[in-house]
């Protein structure tokens, strides 16, 4: 029988994942739980938290929760206070029963601070020593029975990139498991000075049941650890000011203690024959990040990512299109013609083909954006840019998101937790945004070509494609002058860094590339797919109803209209349809905005347009199907043509001229049109202010833009 | 590789391949995270290169690269 520890009774046996940034513990988290892994949050912030399953060899299931990179118990970002919050406090809900520590076999002497810590803590924890076949490779000899004698720990060789010890690995975490009651917890290793002792004292005075090392942890950090009551916060307090507690000073001297006594220890057990003259990295990032060729590569780079991404996606995109509307087709053929009918059709299968078609496009930017990370570009990036987006109050980090931002802001915005400095993090995510995701693409298709002649200049430029680049210009533009403005409306003391660890780069593991897509494109039909859903269905009920006597009354005048003018069947359901939406609530919330969108050169329809894709943008296509009664077909094409026939009914001149193209096309480069993205923000910054505020000021921008190429070319 | 001679000085005036080992740090702030990181009194550092538009440092210290801005690198004060 196991021996099953108290906590055995409430939970599953927990085994938190901890090291550095950069020791490859996403590897080993994929070894050690394949696809039985999910990503859930970390209670009241949303740093992920990636979860999983494994099996040990007595066949007992143990979770495993990987925590983010981390160098020490004194954290500098969100991410990093994660880690200190689960692991001062024992009642948190992550909080381990059993610790692995990963730590890269090459780079021993700068790995173990972390480790050495949470032995005080009391966590009863395995090293790991990861990357032993780059080890092996480069002359690098461990021997983890020194190792393990040392630190009083036991010590496991594995590799997470090839699976290499993880069967050992588990047999370890399996006896650890078993003899956990025994108890016995080795000496701390760090020996706090006299003015540390008294403080852990009368911390574990106030917060009762807590260790001496966790007692100072908690110490530090007292300020803001979530657990502490505010009685408690404030005792603590005084007890530091006390005892004169300076935490910068101490943390100083434990970090000193500690690595003044690991490091003999790793300079016993580890024996390295590494080769003279500069390693590959070396000679790679003399080209990718020189001064003047680096920056160029990254833009070549990028516009491959895109290229990559809109002739790639083509294809999988038009196959689920044609899969949606054969689907549509279906139900109309095969179930009566009714409201069920229309909401399967209109509602739930337009929003579900809405949903999916972006998939495509989404798993290629995943997979070359995790691709460039996991070798070790995006460091590089964030190193280059970081003086530029310094300038415009950013962070060289924030790179990752402006360009995943090109695909989809949400992921874009939950990339920036990874910057420390609250400024810099706010300001990426308010500008995000307006970097044109991939939504924007339909709108801008079809409206380029009210704009834009298909024609070739210098034999080789398509004009259409220049416009397209020319609006993500403007865009990206717009993103960074925005920043500008929000670095001097927002003052912080808080110190900003860039302080990156530049990682070697390696041939990347495609298993950790697959996974990452994987699991981006399942949260994006989870999290973002559910509120389209559920938007297009309400969309569908307010475009299909209206006050009950004008939705009649419609109908009616639509019908004598088409019996007039001799309608065949099919135009007289779709003249129907348009009379319809005019009656509807979506017609009456159109009409209603009118006045105001009417300087912008827009007309009750686009009114609804605009409603509509408040909502997501991508909408946009569908509800001007619907209002051009042009049936379900989601194509553009045929969007484009019927728009092309608009008459304005008084001055008889096409509704989409230049001047009412170009300031519509405006209004949706700058527009914060996406419900999704808001929540996104909501969570992310923990109240409705900053959602509000992007909202304002996108919209503002949208609003003043288009109104301007209007008055201007009308 | 050049050894600086001079002491007490900042890496954020150490030329383009030179190298220095680390002394102190001239804040505190900056110097407990450098040290958690893997910066410490002791180390060799290089200046592999600095960065496009008159920003961050390329440095190696001891086996590991590490991006700073310029103002980081003059938080570590070389021997």
């Amino acid at each position: 029988m196991m021996n099953d520890g108290p906590r055995q009774m409430t939970r599953p046996f927990t085994v938190a994942l901890l090291g550095n940034p950069n020791c490859g513990k996403s590897s080993v988290f994929n070894q050690l739980t394949g696809l039985r892994q999910k990503v859930g949050n970390f209670p009241g912030v949303t740093v992920d938290k990636k979860l999983g399953k494994t099996t040990l060899p007595d066949e007992t299931e143990v979770r495993i929760v990987d925590f983010p990179g981390t160098y020490s118990l004194y954290p500098t970002s969100l991410d990093e206070r994660i880690v200190v919050q689960s692991l001062s406090n024992p009642s948190d809900e992550n909080y381990p029963d059993a610790a692995v520590y990963i730590a890269d076999v090459t780079r021993l002497e700068k790995h173990l601070l972390l480790l050495t810590q949470l032995r005080d803590l009391g966590i009863p924890v395995i090293l790991a020593l990861n990357m032993a076949d780059v080890a092996d490779k480069e002359g690098v000899q461990a021997d983890p029975f020194a190792l393990s004698r040392e630190l009083e720990v036991p010590v496991v060789k594995l590799s997470g990139r090839t699976g290499f010890g993880m069967e050992t690995l588990k047999r370890e975490l399996q006896l650890l498991r078993e003899g956990l009651d025994a108890g016995k917890r080795p000496p701390l290793f760090y020996k706090p000075g006299a003015t540390e002792q008294p403080v852990a004292e009368a911390v574990q005075q106030i917060v009762p049941g807590t260790g001496y090392y966790q007692a100072l942890v908690i110490a530090h950090h007292h300020s803001w650890l979530p657990f502490l009551s505010e009685a408690q916060r404030k005792s603590i307090g005084e007890a530091v000011e006390r005892h004169h507690f300076t935490s910068l000073r101490s943390q100083v001297d434990e970090t000193m203690q500690r690595y003044d006594k690991f490091t003999p220890m790793v300079k016993q057990a580890i024996r390295s024959a590494r080769k003279e003259g500069p390693p590959a990295t070396e000679k790679l990032d003399a080209l990718l990040t020189h001064p003047f060729a680096g920056p160029l590569i990254f833009l070549a780079l990028m516009l491959a990512v895109f290229q990559a991404i809109y002739s790639w996606a083509a294809y999988p995109m038009d196959l689920i299109e044609v899969f949606f509307s054969f689907a549509g087709s279906l139900v109309q053929d095969n179930l009566p013609a009714g409201w069920f009918s229309a909401l399967l059709t209109d509602g739930v299968l337009a929003g579900l083909g809405g949903i999916l078609v972006f998939i495509p496009q989404i798993a290629i930017l995943f997979f070359l954006i995790s691709l460039l990370e996991e070798v070790g570009y995006m460091a590089r990036a964030a190193y280059m840019f970081d003086r530029l987006m310094q300038f415009f109050g950013l962070n060289g980090r924030s790179i990752v998101a402006l360009i995943s931002g090109g695909a989809c802001a949400i992921p874009a915005i939950m990339s920036t937790r990874t910057i420390g400095n609250w400024r810099e993090r706010l300001i990426t995510i308010l500008v995000t945004p307006l970097i044109s995701c991939s939504a924007r693409i339909p709108v801008y298709t079809v409206l380029i070509g009210f704009v834009v002649p298909p024609k070739t200049v210098a034999g080789f430029f398509n004009i259409q494609g220049l416009a397209f680049m020319g609006l993500y210009l403007l865009g990206i533009a717009a993103a960074l002058l925005s920043a500008l403005v929000f670095k001097w409306i927002l003052k912080t003391r808080e110190s900003s860094y860039l302080m990156l660890e530049l990682p070697e780069y390696r041939p990347p593991v495609m298993r950790n590339v697959l996974l990452t897509v994987w699991e981006k494109v399942r949260s994006f039909i989870w999290e973002a797919g559910r509120i389209i859903m559920a938007i297009s269905i309400v969309l569908w009920v307010l475009a299909s109803y209206g006050p009950p006597a004008g939705m009649a009354e419609a109908r009616q005048q639509a019908r004598q209209q088409a019996q007039e003018q001799q309608l065949d069947e099919v135009a007289t359901e779709n003249l129907i349809a348009a009379r319809s939406i005019e009656a509807s609530f979506a017609g009456h919330i159109g009409k209603f905005i009118e006045p105001a969108i009417r300087p912008l050169g827009f007309d009750w329809k686009i009114g609804i347009a605009l409603v509509t894709s408040f909502a997501a943008r991508e909408v946009f296509v569908g509800t001007m199907a619907t209002i051009y009664s042009i049936g379900s077909a989601d194509d553009e094409y045929s969007v484009r043509d019927r728009m092309a026939q608009e008459r304005d009914p008084l001055t008889g001149r096409p509704v989409y001229s230049l001047a009412v193209s170009l300031s519509l096309l405006i209004f949706y480069v700058f527009a914060m049109q996406c419900m999704s993205t808001l929540a996104v923000v909501r969570r992310e910054t923990k109240s409705w202010k900053w959602p509000l505020v992007q909202f304002a000021f996108m919209s503002g921008l949208a609003y003043l833009g288009s109104l301007l190429t209007y008055q201007l070319l009308a | 590789m050049v050894v600086l001679t001079a002491g007490g000085k900042q890496l954020s005036k150490a030329k383009r391949g030179a190298a220095g080992v680390v002394s102190h740090y001239s804040s505190e702030q900056a110097g407990s995270k450098l040290m958690a990181m893997g910066v410490l009194p002791g180390s060799e550092v290089v200046v592999v290169r600095k960065a496009p538009f008159g920003g961050g440092w390329y440095v190696k210290v001891d086996n590991f690269y590490l991006a700073l801005r310029e103002e980081e690198a003059a938080s570590i004060v070389l021997q």
